[in-house]
């Protein structure tokens, strides 16, 4: 164990007792417990003292232990009703986690049967052969493919398609630099755009689920995609801007097949109807999460899917979310997040200062930080300012739930920052300065931008 | 970059040993490059590497070595759990068929490299080799995309789904 996460054990561990010795004023027992374990939670991210998947299935069973009715602490005489310990554990099943499941398995038949290197492959064609749209293209496919498939599994099949391009650009040539950075840049980018394109939107929907809030597929896309296409534009011109292609003419060079075998075809079929049936969710009504059961059940019952590859699944992400939206009901059922909202003194802020303040530092936080665990962390908080009457009405906890989750997929300034940030320095190309400058303005853009969607553009479709 | 895995090279001729040396120098930065002439300290050294639990990726050896020969260490290493996984490169000039087969057949040899050789193959060859060793034997091959095969790893890290979305 290296010193940084022996000092997070240390710190976890003492932040988990805190609560247990102090008496905080208008906190109940509950509400103390669900505290230590907020603490605990969120050292244990932070320093990563044991893997994030872990602290989240850690967090469940603390909570089923020490906060549902079946646990060893005795609620009957308090003011807290002890739910059940099934609430806990059925958030490994919630609906986002069955909607994000049904990504998962048609990401990854799709890499099975090459359906992503093909589709880039088509996509990429009418870009030409002229720098500046080649990076247009790049960026354009990948944004589309991680919105749907998971960003990091999109940037590592991107690096593959840009390597060769790279391999016959001259080695001084800028359109390096800005090739390699647009691939991850879009990657997050584009994961905001869907409910399954980023772990952190499941976290917030299923918040707002908790409460109440239905989202549709279609609905997100609404709210979100505006933001990723302009975003995407801007991060575009930016890079030209500081890294513009000295080279009049690069030569995409895709080879490749179609698979044509019955399977992939139940593939492509299926990935249609699905994507279709998620889209128009408005108008048949049958929700997101219900639909992601088609890919599940048509690719496993025609072996399209078969059992190794659904071990291969990344469950450990599903197990992250998980902790995360459990996390968030004991905080609002304990009246934990409660507490803590209404012990700072919003009041005397200004309605979009506070949305800047969360914004501001859901980026600055999944900076460093997991984007998953940032919206975790954040989501509890945001939605007792709503619930509590600081901002008003559900549509101010949309608003707020929308700014956590976009916000902290805009964090790209570091190669810790994201997946596809670390694999795209890891191939020498990118400096970690080229990324902190353009990842810097880009965040901060982002952030303006998503407080002028809060003003000008969701009251209205809300 | 602290690396944890070893290139070994054995070779009795020291023009040649630092000929190879100098050939691989671009992998330096990120694996550890050790060298001797004789097949007997080649053990020890394998010994001492295994002891502190780090890897040997690659092993570049002549064949006709003072005492024991090249393909006969070869062998040995095959046979030993430890050091199997190791990608086995035969370098020498006057293997007969009969011992080159044997280190094909009894040592899973991955490459024969004949002198005198080209400075370009030597090195495609020990990343082509060290890439696959990577991809096989280490969680996080991220580090080594820079100096090896980025575009396999790539591949790998996409078919291999080791790294997901936080």
């Amino acid at each position: 164990m290296n010193k940084t996460k022996s000092i997070g054990l240390i710190l976890g561990i003492i932040g988990f007792m805190i609560p247990l010795f102090v008496q905080l004023p208008g906190l109940s027992l509950a509400g103390h417990l669900a505290m230590s374990i907020f603490i605990l939670a969120a050292v244990f991210w932070m320093f990563e003292t044991i893997p994030i998947y872990s602290t989240s299935i850690l967090i469940i069973l603390l909570q089923v232990v020490l906060l549902s009715a079946e646990g060893f602490v005795p609620y009957s005489d308090t003011v807290y009703e002890a739910i059940s310990y099934e609430r806990f554990i059925a958030t490994l099943a919630d609906p986002i986690i069955i909607l994000f499941l049904g990504g998962f398995v048609l990401a990854d038949a799709s890499v099975k049967y090459n359906l992503d290197k093909n589709m880039t492959r088509i996509l990429l064609k009418p870009f030409g052969s002229d720098p500046k749209y080649i990076i247009l293209g790049l960026m354009a496919v990948t944004a589309v493919l991680s919105a749907f498939m998971s960003n990091t599994a999109t940037t590592a099949m991107m690096i593959t398609v840009i390597i060769p391009i790279l391999a016959r650009t001259d080695y001084s040539d800028p359109a390096r630099i800005s090739i390699a950075l647009s691939i991850p840049f879009a990657a997050n980018i584009g994961g905001v755009a869907t409910p399954i394109g980023t772990p952190p939107n499941a976290v917030v929907i299923a918040a707002l689920n908790q409460q109440g809030l239905n989202i549709e597929f279609g609905s997100w896309m609404l709210y979100a995609m505006p933001l990723a296409i302009v975003m995407l534009i801007f991060a575009w011109f930016l890079l030209l801007k500081l890294h513009p292609p000295a080279t009049k003419v690069l030569q995409l060079d895709l080879k490749g097949e179609w698979t044509r075998s019955t399977k992939a075809y139940i593939l492509y079929v299926v990935f249609a109807l699905t994507v279709l049936l998620w889209v128009t969710e408005s108008l048949h009504g049958i929700r997101s999460s219900i639909v992601a059961l088609l890919p599940v059940a048509v690719l496993t019952l025609t072996n399209t899917f078969e059992k190794e590859d659904i071990r291969k699944l990344p469950w450990e992400v599903l197990w992250l979310i998980a902790g995360g939206i459990s996390l968030g009901i004991s905080m609002k059922t304990t009246g934990l997040a409660d507490w803590l909202v209404g012990s700072i003194g919003w009041e005397h802020m200004a309605y979009m200062i506070l949305l800047g303040v969360f914004g501001g530092f859901a980026l600055l936080m999944s900076n460093f930080l997991s984007n998953t665990v940032t919206a975790s962390l954040m989501i509890p908080l945001g939605i007792s300012l709503a619930t509590s009457g600081v901002i008003d009405g559900p549509a101010s906890m949309m608003l707020i739930g929308l700014v956590i989750a976009l916000s902290t997929s805009f964090a790209m300034v570091l190669p810790i920052s994201t997946p596809p940030n670390a694999i795209a320095v890891s191939t020498g190309v990118v400096k970690t300065k080229d990324m902190i400058v353009s990842g810097a303005i880009i965040g901060a853009v982002a952030i303006v931008l998503i407080l002028l969607m809060v003003h000008f553009y969701w009251p209205y479709i809300l | 970059m602290e690396s944890k895995i070893y290139i070994l090279v054995v070779e009795d001729e020291p023009e040649v040993l630092d000929s190879i040396v100098r050939d691989i120098t671009e992998f330096e930065d990120h694996f550890n490059v050790e060298m001797t002439d004789t097949a007997e300290e080649a053990e020890e050294i394998i010994d001492q590497i295994l002891e502190e639990e780090e890897m040997i990726g690659l092993i570049l050896c002549d064949h006709v070595l003072p005492g024991k020969n090249g393909v006969d260490l070869l062998i040995e290493m095959q046979n030993d759990e430890k050091t199997k996984p190791t990608k086995k490169v035969l370098i020498t000039g006057q293997a007969g068929l009969e011992e080159t087969v044997k280190a094909v057949n009894e040592a899973d040899l991955k490459h024969y490299i004949a002198k005198p050789w080209e400075k370009s193959d030597l090195v495609d060859i020990t990343r082509k080799l060290l890439t696959d060793y990577v991809i096989e034997h280490v969680k996080d091959p991220l580090p080594y995309m820079q100096v090896l095969d980025a575009e396999k790893i790539a591949e790998h890290l996409r078919t291999g789904r080791q790294i997901t979305d936080q």
